[in-house]
């Protein structure tokens, strides 16, 4: 039988098991980066610091997870405060640098189709209904959640959730083939 | 689980753009940043404590004489009524069990959350 997230949280409880927590790393690394890159943009080498980051609060703080959320919504929201804080000493958290897009293509994207719009559409979206999107349609976690991982009302991520979806589908309609 | 429609084209373009990302690494770089393990603080801490109760009880031993005053408190242990004696080993028993009680209830409360 499998081993659950709670299976290997619980070692790391109790045994201080680095190689149970090592273990969550590896089944949650790909979605975290994943989110940390489109929320930075693809600027994969600050995404892949926020992640450590990420990582090492969760180990830090793993007595903290009540196990009352699933495991990866509580990694999303650590994530996410790692993001915002890193952001914050950034200055640029609000509003978006377009001339900057251009400069921050994915190096791992390969093909130019829609995936490339997609993303690019995504990028063009104010943060707070990127990230909303990011988390419940890209994700799937429940509107209950993302509003758990953004701190936000259930309702305002309902709404970024509906507008960015509409931006996302606008944008691309307006790229489309002629 | 997701009040949106799974049906939703852009949240399907969405799920098949998240490609999954090879570790590369990644893992073995967060588990070299980690702090120690806590039982090897924890062996630590106790190896300290255990060094400092004995060196008090030498310095203790040394001030007193060889211990002379253990000897008096025996002395006058022993010159209590048994009454008194019954009353001080039941009263020490009790607050050693409700101690360990005690540390039970928080480490179980600690595990079960």
């Amino acid at each position: 039988m499998e081993l659950t997230d709670a299976d290997f949280v619980a070692r790391v409880l109790v045994d201080d098991d680095q190689h149970a927590f090592g273990e969550l790393v590896r089944r949650h690394q790909s979605t975290v980066r994943g989110l940390l890159r489109q929320l930075t943009r693809t600027d994969v080498a600050l995404a892949d610091d926020l992640s450590q980051e990420t990582f090492l609060r969760a180990y830090k703080n793993i007595r903290s997870f009540r196990g009352e959320a699933r495991f990866s919504t509580w990694l999303y929201r650590i994530a996410y405060n790692c993001f915002r804080e890193d952001a914050r000493r950034r200055k640029e958290f609000v509003g978006i640098d377009e001339e900057q897009l251009q400069a921050e293509q994915d190096p791992q994207v390969e093909d130019p189709g829609l995936r490339h719009d997609l993303m690019h559409a995504l990028s063009l979206l104010p943060m707070h209904e990127r990230s909303a999107v990011l988390l419940c349609c890209q994700n799937g976690l429940s509107h209950g959640e993302a509003a758990r991982v953004l701190d936000i009302p259930l309702g305002t991520v309902k709404t970024n959730v509906l507008r960015g979806r509409e931006k996302l589908k606008r944008t691309l309609a307006a790229w489309g083939p002629d | 689980m997701n009040e949106i429609s799974q049906e939703d084209p852009v949240d399907r373009q969405l799920r098949e753009a998240a490609r999954y990302i090879d570790d590369n690494g990644f893992t073995a770089r967060v588990l070299r940043q980690l702090p120690a393990p806590r039982r090897a603080r924890r062996s630590l801490r106790g190896a300290i404590l255990l060094a400092a109760t004995l060196l008090a009880s030498a310095l203790a031993y040394l001030a007193s004489d060889g211990g002379r005053f253990v000897v008096v408190a025996m002395e006058r242990l022993a010159t209590l009524p048994a009454l008194w004696l019954f009353a001080l080993a039941f009263g020490s028993g009790i607050l050693v069990m409700t101690a360990g009680v005690i540390a039970a209830i928080a480490k179980a409360s600690e595990l079960q959350s």
